[in-house]
């Protein structure tokens, strides 16, 4: 059941994808059509994860051997949503996110235990790899002067994003007082849009914790994804 | 704006209406899903400085089965459950001998996982033994 979810959310993608190269070449020889920077977009994005884990603070007496849980990785999962793109008088241009996204992280543990003679190498804490978030970003979007900036615009990007777990999480991400479904993230990327038509953009997303846990989690992801204005889609 | 608003409410909603949180059974639970339907081997005992190996050896075993039985390779079947005692993990064993004497016996949780298992058998007086367990 849960890989017929992902085929057909990875069918969509691919349909986003097909759709933004059929607009953008039909695009070129239809000359009625006035594009703007502004308005909603759907977008899909690949990513690739990875999470540090601290389990300093997490004291419950149960061991996971290292070697079966660390795996210092970065592992793909994927996005999708929805986003507004706007400027203010000033000529700021922002985008406001919403999205879905499922993340596959790889984990890699800080803190190794032994227990001589018996055990060596273990960690106290397992952390859930596979979980599903909702997430609303917030982006200034810097204006870089390159190229003709009348046809091809490229963005730099930068500011906070909000990640909410809605997948179920497993008891042993919440023992001890360590499961936090919220987590905060720096975002930082470029994006490219070609005359309006699509956006090709690549964000770097560091994560953190909102709120206070006995295992730290720091989130590490990539996002390398495209959005079609809605006003073209439909 | 208004839109966005609407949406950014409502995505909040939606977040925190669905909720796991951590309860007091959580820790016992994880700890019963790594202890239960597995067969422990002894491989040491230590006591005090005294180490006992008993790796390659025909060895004591227990298995702790799901329903809260648990049998060892000496006979003794009974009854058992995981607690946390003011935050000591313990498991509390209550068995009967082949003869149908009662047996009641406290470990303390040093460490339990998937293949490995820490006990300290508590003593009412002198040092207590602590017993090293692979599950093979």
């Amino acid at each position: 059941m849960q890989i017929r979810k992902n085929i057909s959310t990875q069918h969509f993608l691919f349909l986003l994808l097909a759709i933004a190269v059929f607009n953008s070449a039909t695009a070129q020889t239809s000359k009625s059509k006035v594009h703007s920077d502004k308005g909603w977009s759907l977008f899909g994005a690949l990513t690739l994860n990875k999470q540090s884990v601290n389990d300093a603070g997490i004291h419950v007496p149960v061991n996971y051997l290292y070697n079966t849980v660390n795996n210092n990785v970065f592992k793909p999962g994927y996005s999708g949503g929805f986003r507004y793109d706007g400027a203010s008088k000033q000529n700021n241009y922002y985008s406001l996110s919403f999205a879905v996204n499922r993340v596959s992280a790889g984990t890699f543990y800080k803190n190794k235990y032994t227990l001589a003679p018996f055990m060596e190498d273990f960690t106290h804490y397992k952390a859930d790899n596979q979980f599903t978030t909702l997430s609303v970003a917030a982006h200034y979007k810097m204006l870089l002067p390159l190229n003709d900036m009348r046809k091809y615009k490229f963005y730099a990007v930068v500011g906070p994003s909000l990640d909410y777990k809605i997948s179920k999480i497993a008891a042993e991400h919440l023992i001890n007082g360590a499961g936090n479904r919220a987590f905060i993230n720096g975002d930082l990327g470029a994006e490219f849009d070609n005359k309006g038509y699509y956006v090709l953009y690549a964000h770097y997303k560091l994560g953190k914790n909102l709120t206070e846990s006995s295992a730290n989690i720091q989130m590490n992801r990539f996002e390398l994804g495209m959005s079609i204005k809605v006003k073209d889609l439909f | 704006m208004k839109q966005l608003f609407t949406l950014l409410i409502a995505t909040i909603v939606l977040t925190l209406t669905a909720c796991n949180k951590e309860t007091p059974a959580t820790q016992t639970t994880v700890m019963n899903n790594m202890l239960t339907n597995k067969t422990w081997y002894l491989d040491y005992s230590v006591t005090g400085a005294a180490t006992k190996n008993y790796v390659g050896q025909s060895t004591y075993f227990v298995t702790y089965l799901k329903d809260g039985s648990v049998k060892d390779s000496d006979g003794l079947t009974g009854i058992y459950t995981v607690e946390n005692i003011y935050n000591q993990s313990q498991i509390h064993v209550q068995v009967k001998t082949l003869n149908g004497n009662p047996i009641e016996q406290i470990y303390d949780i040093i460490s339990v996982g998937d293949s490995k298992l820490v006990l300290s058998k508590q003593v009412a007086s002198g040092t207590p033994t602590q017993l090293y367990f692979t599950n093979k």
